[in-house]
């Protein structure tokens, strides 16, 4: 049966369990079930936007959706507007309040429009305007989320995004996930590198490294996609300190924490060459992808300098930069 | 000749719209460029920018017409952030990333 499991606790540092004790694609049921732990639920933003994908995809395949054991514990997931998008009746209650922080509420996004509304929000919805290095860094990798999804997934329903900003519990961060029950990568990128179709792991690789995109045309990306979307947001999680997660098929990958300054500092553009990475691989697959970024709000210092830290960890070769105009 | 292109803002500074800087790319940046003209791309009402976002403004130029486009394109009031990425986006697009063979 498609039944989605939501334990007492996903978050990034969990994971990998969330995913390896879930089926949630399985044929044969008249029904798809959304079975949330019966006292207690903590769910961070990749879990959200994952059961809202999966949501989406089983009504897609004409099953009814049901949830179980709704209550006081998933009263945050009814804030998020997870039940709203799924089409469930549950009222959270307008008492409950969990942890403190401020969220951005489960957005779907089809539409070019779609991006520039939640982007829009995120400053006013997270309380970002006296943090701006912060509002430009969560800007950003929203953006080249959801356009990802937008331009690479065919997600009939397109994409899910959510956002969360911790402020009490240590380290205080914005997490941020996008989920899509599209194609995945391996079969985006298997139309340029058919070796991906075969390995959910070596696509996932791929796709982690500037200059590699499915719609690649010529040796540096199409006029529209250069490929190097999601080797910028790893960046960007990787310069901060954050967790940095991406899902597709039957991989994973994760980047952890840094556990100092040093372990910040060091950026590689093999995303398998990360001394603290994980990859996993799970029985049963995830027909899509999901992401999931953390940015440490305190580790985050000055945006502007993130390209040129960035632009220092690509090996130097002959360059024109030299000749760029600016005035 | 030099046309002044006006990068538009997007959402409170951001340009992030690819959609938006497709058409700049071909209705205003690319005839230019075929014509022999330049072109003054005036990002003041931008404070940062995806490199998504700047590729699909420049890229293609930069691929098409090689490095002498350089002489053709002048990059006024960019911001720090806005500055990288464009030097960024120059760099790889002339050549390459790394493992990749060099125009």
């Amino acid at each position: 049966m498609p039944k989605l499991i939501i334990p007492n606790s996903v978050v990034l540092q969990n994971v990998r369990a969330f995913i390896a004790n879930n089926s949630p694609f399985e044929d044969g049921s008249t029904e798809a079930v959304l079975e949330f732990h019966p006292q207690w639920v903590h769910m961070e933003p990749i879990a959200l936007s994952m059961a809202a994908a999966w949501g989406l995809w089983a009504k897609r395949q004409g099953l009814p959706l049901r949830a179980t054991n709704l209550g006081r514990q998933t009263a945050y997931a009814g804030r998020m507007k997870l039940f709203e998008h799924l089409g469930i009746d549950f009222d959270p209650g307008l008492a409950e309040r969990e942890a403190a922080g401020r969220f951005v509420p489960l957005a779907q996004v089809t539409t070019s429009r779609d991006v520039g509304r939640v982007i829009g929000d995120i400053s006013a919805l997270l309380h970002l305007h006296e943090d701006p290095e912060t509002l430009s860094a969560v800007q950003y990798c929203v953006s080249e989320l959801l356009r990802n999804v937008l331009e690479h997934s065919h997600s009939p329903d397109g994409a899910f995004v959510c956002a969360h900003r911790y402020t009490t519990a240590e380290p205080h961060r914005v997490t941020i996930a996008v989920a899509d029950c599209g194609q995945g990568i391996a079969s985006h990128l298997g139309r340029v590198y058919p070796e991906a179709m075969e390995d959910h792991d070596l696509a996932l690789g791929l796709a982690m490294r500037p200059g590699i995109t499915g719609a690649m045309a010529g040796q540096y990306g199409t006029p529209d996609n250069a490929g190097a979307g999601l080797f910028i947001t790893r960046s960007i999680a990787k310069g901060s300190g954050g967790y940095f997660f991406l899902l597709s098929g039957n991989a994973a990958y994760r980047l952890r924490r840094a556990r100092n300054d040093d372990e910040m500092s060091e950026l590689y553009l093999d995303a398998y060459d990360e001394p603290r990475r994980d990859r996993y691989r799970f029985e049963s697959p995830w027909l899509g992808t999901a992401v999931s970024v953390e940015i440490r709000t305190e580790k985050i210092r000055d945006y502007d300098n993130f390209f040129q830290w960035i632009f220092r960890r690509i090996p130097r070769r002959e360059t024109k930069r030299g000749r760029i105009r600016f005035t | 000749m030099r046309m002044r292109i006006q990068v538009p803002s997007g959402s409170n500074g951001f340009a992030e719209d690819k959609d938006e800087a497709r058409v700049l790319r071909i209705e205003k940046l690319l005839p230019a460029l075929e014509r022999g003209e330049g072109i003054l791309l005036d990002f003041s009402k931008v404070n940062y920018a995806t490199q998504s976002y700047i590729h699909a403004l420049v890229g293609e130029a930069l691929q098409k017409f090689g490095d002498q486009v350089l002489d053709k394109l002048e990059f006024k009031n960019c911001s720090a952030s806005v500055r990288s990425v464009i030097e960024l986006v120059v760099d790889y697009s002339l050549a390459g990333f790394p493992d990749q063979k060099a125009v």
